[in-house]
């Protein structure tokens, strides 16, 4: 496992936007019927989503990142480094990254590149660039995490269909000598990665019309080899087995209790599974932050977006301990306990879909 | 855990009355046994047994007492 403290790095401020579109539990019982979705709703803890098939990822962490800027007083030009943490780009090349740099109006002095992680790669994103700043290699930096996994399901699959959401966040983080050192955990097993995974598309399996092509599959779901597949059974019994491991190997490092915890915010992947880490661990209820109801999973989006959304008043006024936790596709996972608040976090953005 | 109780907390998965189990029913003939069903099974047995249980067990299981044998010596009479 990989593990280390990072001093002199704190969050400056984080933002989230979403499309102004939203698809219903209504809109959902069309397609699937109304006791299905009432019974994928309850379980999973999803009541709407907000979704755009025109929007991409970079559109939303654009439209983040372009209010965080404005509303911390950060110069486009005083960015010295930009990570794009996101399994849906724009394009197969370029990096979404270097499109971002030119949309942002940030300097060419800027270093950009694409981390291609999903529930995870946040704190990932949020590992690498603190390092980044520890190491002296910039002064302040941008993770964009965003996602549109949505477009990525075939709409006659339930055991996907009715759960994802696009979102696009920014996150500020820059040198600051007088703060508490972040901690972080992170680890990978690879063995898990054919439980959540769009087999075709990349080199190894290109887009030909016989992988697009959606034949039935267990449970009369229809999809291709170009769609999203997730065997649920095995990506809960795999957070059953990293999760608590995990938090509490973060916990131990930072040298802190689940008590000392302001919040949790973990990856937003399905209320059932949450709840159930939550209870395992004994994490009281009012500190297992939730945010699925209204946006559904959004991928590398939902840890920065439930901050904003859940914790966003008090993250403005006050500093605030918390647990950020992703763990899913790859199997990769990854843990940070620290301390932020007093930063800028713009109320959550709706980005019209042309 | 004693297996009389194991079986309520699945009846309360599947949805079916209380003590209308006795463990020799076929899974595929039971309505509410789905994927998930089986998320919630596994849950179940890692809240109240504290043990992991591997999916692809939990699909080649054909009865309600094929589930019971996979908890192994954690639940007695």
């Amino acid at each position: 496992m990989s593990e280390v403290s990072f001093p002199g790095v704190r969050i400056r401020g984080v933002a989230a936007a979403v499309p102004d579109q939203v698809r219903t539990l209504a809109d959902d019982a069309k397609v699937f019927g109304e006791d299905e979705v009432r019974k994928v709703s309850e379980s999973a803890g999803v009541k709407q989503r907000h979704i755009s098939s025109i929007l991409c990822a970079s559109d939303l962490c654009f439209a983040a990142a372009e209010r965080l800027l404005a509303e911390s007083d950060c110069p486009a030009e005083d960015v010295d480094a930009l990570v794009f943490i996101s399994q849906t780009s724009d394009y197969i090349l370029p990096a979404t990254s270097c499109c971002l740099q030119e949309r942002l109006g940030l300097s060419k002095d800027c270093a950009t590149f694409d981390v291609n992680l999903g529930c995870s790669g946040h704190v990932y994103g949020l590992w690498v660039v603190s390092s980044l700043i520890a190491s002296g290699a910039a002064r302040r930096a941008l993770v964009l995490s965003g996602d549109t996994i949505h477009r990525m399901c075939s709409p006659e699959d339930r055991s996907v269909a009715l759960l994802f959401g696009d979102a696009g966040t920014a996150t500020l983080l820059e040198r600051c000598e007088d703060t508490v050192p972040s901690h972080f955990v992170l680890g990978t097993d690879g063995s898990g990665q054919d439980h959540l995974k769009v087999g075709a598309g990349g080199c190894r399996t290109p887009w030909t019309p016989a992988a697009l092509q959606r034949v039935e599959c267990e449970g009369g779901n229809k999809r291709g080899a170009g769609d999203l597949y997730m065997n649920g059974a095995e990506v809960f019994s795999f957070t059953l087995r990293a999760v608590p491991p995990l938090v509490k190997k973060v916990l131990g490092g930072a040298g802190k209790v689940i008590g000392d915890v302001d919040g949790f915010v973990f990856h937003q992947a399905n209320k059932f599974m949450l709840e159930h880490l939550g209870k395992r661990l004994k994490v009281p209820k009012d500190k297992l932050i939730l945010s699925l109801e209204n946006f559904g999973n959004t991928s590398s989006a939902s840890i920065p977006l439930a901050m904003v959304t859940e914790l966003g008043d008090r993250l403005r006024s006050e500093e605030l301990d918390l647990v950020l936790a992703g763990f899913g596709v790859g199997f990769s996972w990854a843990a940070a306990s620290l301390r932020c608040g007093d930063m800028t976090v713009p109320e959550l953005v709706l980005v019209p879909v042309p | 855990m004693k297996k009389k109780d194991f079986l309520l907390l699945i009846e309360d998965v599947l949805e079916v009355d209380e003590g209308s189990l006795n463990g020799t029913e076929a899974l595929e003939d039971l309505e509410m046994w789905d994927s998930l069903a089986v998320v919630t099974f596994i849950a179940l047995v890692d809240e109240h047994l504290e043990m992991s249980i591997s999916p692809e067990k939990i699909s080649a299981a054909k009865s309600v007492s094929d589930l019971l044998a996979l908890t192994g010596d954690k639940l007695n009479d």
